[in-house]
């Protein structure tokens, strides 16, 4: 059993609260009022400490409450896993996936799903694996952390070969083209030429994206083109990015989205229109990752480090809200 | 309707038992001097709540629209002082009537027996006994007077011991002229300084009458065996109370309260012995009678 913030068992003394609370001193003897005690034969005080526990039933219940409620900031973990596979669901089926559990001799090992943040899920929920257990990541491709991951579990990242081209179904069957929404606003006569303009940048990038074009703006407009010179668009339109026609090039932050400007909308020649592009898809799209080379890491300390980002198991939250219910209705039937 | 005690103690309000005692009562308890009020004619005085309906002027009334009541040129020669123990022993309830107590049966003696002064014209004034201290309301007349003593009876709660004999010897300078005190306590303490002054003013020509106040409980030594008992006076001893202790206790109570008859007959003070169960108007009529009447 480990726990997760062990700081937190410094509590326990807490405890010692209810076991005060219920342990009680009696009085062996009562004493009344009498006016004419004073005729009676005077009797030596007959108090005694008599350790009594009252509501044991009642103390039970606070003390478990505690208890649990320490254990759950502490988060304490059992861990009770062995030696896993962690596989990407696209490589489920393949054969090199076989071959490589095999290889490793974890046949006999359990199966997960890669999850999406693999480096952090592992540092978070490491503490659920036994010490000795393995980890065996199969994957596409991983992309590098700032540092180096150190888990207390030894790790071999195996990345699947790159998938031969000849293998590669066709594009068109491969993957429906993405749809980005843009809005043009344009003169009639320079209507066509954007037209024309995004039917080009349909072609590129093998025909991933397909541009829809529209008149106004929705929640996935991405893009809009203002092409008027002498008047400004509606308030109430709002998108990521703007191009606009004005008389200087550059490029502004408004409260509608960012906005590039340029005096001579749309462009005339191709290499314009590929550096327009460029532009737009480096500005979108986010930078790839550096990629993770293949290899096998040690594991780089016995125990999981504390940390933060572990969470205690919901049941045990529930067990605390159901002790909790108990504890409060027991009072009140006492009290009645 | 308020038969007992028991119904007696259930009523708040004071002025409502003291009617009731009183008229169970009668009159022509205490001969006062004079005849009653009106005799001899002296003002008219404006109605004010609480004077007596028989004493307006309907004549008056009829004539001018206002209410007028006759006041009398009368001056009583006796004033009556009432002195009630309200010492913390006098807390005792009475362990067989809920709501009862020496307190409360003190107090409501006294406040009937101011009324009864009202009536006849008398003077009367109250001393409350009580914490080490005297509280004093000077005597005087009327019915607005008898309201103040009613405030300050009911004010009254048990607690303390007993003012030293300097204290008491302090307050006790009122008695000029002749007077009538009538003192409400439960006796235990005695000698004590209060049984001396009122010795005091019995040597002075007062006519000095104790109410000593007991429970049936403590006369016949019934309360529960094997509890603890604490005297509310005398601190933190304890005392045991056993079924062998019984005849002992008795004959101790037996003896002090035979010591206190014997004082009160050596100085010639009537001592009127009550147990607060009593039916409170038989009591007060023994208290209030004449003791020369009594006498072969």
């Amino acid at each position: 059993m480990t726990s997760m913030q062990p700081l937190w068992w410094f509590a326990l003394p807490v405890l010692l609260l209810p076991v005060w609370w219920h342990m009680r001193k009696r009085e062996r003897t009562r004493t009344d009022l009498l006016a004419t005690a004073r005729f009676l034969p005077a009797a030596a005080p007959q108090q005694q400490r008599v350790l009594r526990w009252t509501d044991v039933l009642l103390l039970l219940v606070r003390l478990a409450l505690l208890a649990t409620l320490i254990a759950w900031l502490a988060v304490v973990a059992m861990p009770w896993k062995g030696d896993t596979v962690f596989i990407d669901p696209s490589l489920e089926t393949s054969p090199w996936a076989a071959q490589q559990v095999q290889s490793a001799g974890m046949g006999a090992a359990a199966r997960e799903p890669l999850p999406a943040d693999l480096w952090n899920w592992l540092a978070r929920n490491e503490h659920e694996w036994r010490p000795g257990a393995r980890f065996l990541i199969l994957a596409p491709g991983a992309a590098m952390p700032a540092l180096p991951p150190r888990l207390a579990h030894a790790t071999d990242l195996r990345l699947a070969p790159p998938p031969a081209a000849a293998s590669e179904p066709p594009a068109a069957t491969r993957m429906q083209p993405r749809e980005r929404h843009i809005v043009v606003s344009a003169p009639a006569e320079r209507l066509p030429r954007w037209q024309a303009l995004f039917t080009a940048f349909g072609t590129a990038a093998d025909g991933a994206n397909r541009y829809v074009l529209s008149d106004t703006p929705t929640a996935v407009t991405e893009l809009i083109v203002w092409d008027h010179a002498d008047t400004d668009p509606p308030a109430s339109w709002k998108a990521p990015l703007w191009w606009r026609t004005t008389n200087t090039n550059g490029q502004t932050q408004t409260p509608q989205g960012l906005t590039w400007t340029a005096p001579q909308w749309p462009v005339q020649d191709v290499d314009a229109a590929r550096a327009l592009y460029e532009r737009w898809q480096a500005a979108i799209a986010p930078a790839p990752a550096y990629p993770m080379r293949a290899q096998a890491l040690k594991a780089e300390r016995s125990h999981p480090l504390p940390t933060p980002l572990a969470r205690s198991p919901e049941w045990l939250a529930l067990a605390l809200l159901a002790l909790f219910v108990i504890e409060r209705i027991l009072t009140h039937a006492r009290r009645r | 309707m308020l038969e007992t005690p028991a119904l007696l103690a259930h009523s708040a309000d004071l002025e409502l038992v003291i009617r009731h005692v009183l008229a169970g009562l009668g009159h022509g308890i205490h001969a006062g001097r004079e005849r009653g009020a009106g005799v001899e004619f002296s003002e008219y005085r404006a109605y004010a709540p609480g004077d007596e309906w028989r004493r307006v002027d309907w004549k008056l009334l009829a004539r001018a629209d206002r209410y007028y009541v006759r006041e009398a040129e009368r001056d009583s020669h006796v004033a009556t002082w009432l002195v009630l123990d309200a010492t913390a022993s006098m807390a005792e309830p009475s362990r067989r009537v809920d709501g009862l107590s020496k307190h409360w049966y003190a107090r409501t003696a006294l406040a009937c027996v101011a009324a009864i002064a009202q009536r006849q014209g008398d003077a009367f004034g109250l001393l409350v006994v009580s914490n080490g201290k005297v509280e004093f309301t000077p005597a005087s007349r009327g019915p607005r007077h008898l309201q103040r003593v009613l405030a300050a009876l009911q004010r009254a709660t048990p607690s303390g011991v007993l003012p030293d004999a300097e204290t008491l010897r302090a307050s006790l300078h009122f008695a000029r002229s002749q007077s009538m005190l009538f003192a409400a306590t439960d006796a235990l303490d005695w000698p004590s300084p209060l049984g001396e002054a009122l010795v005091r003013l019995r040597h002075m020509r007062h006519d000095v009458r104790l109410l000593a106040l007991r429970t049936e409980a403590e006369a016949e030594a019934d309360f529960a065996t094997g509890h603890a008992y604490r005297d509310p006076e005398a601190g933190a001893g304890l005392h045991s109370f056993t079924r062998a202790d019984r005849d002992a206790y008795s004959a101790a109570l037996e003896s002090h309260f035979a010591a206190v008859r014997t004082a009160c007959r050596q100085h010639d003070v009537p001592l009127c012995e009550a147990r607060i169960e009593q039916p409170l108007g038989e009591i007060l009529r023994k208290w209030l009678r004449n003791p020369e009447a009594r006498r072969p």
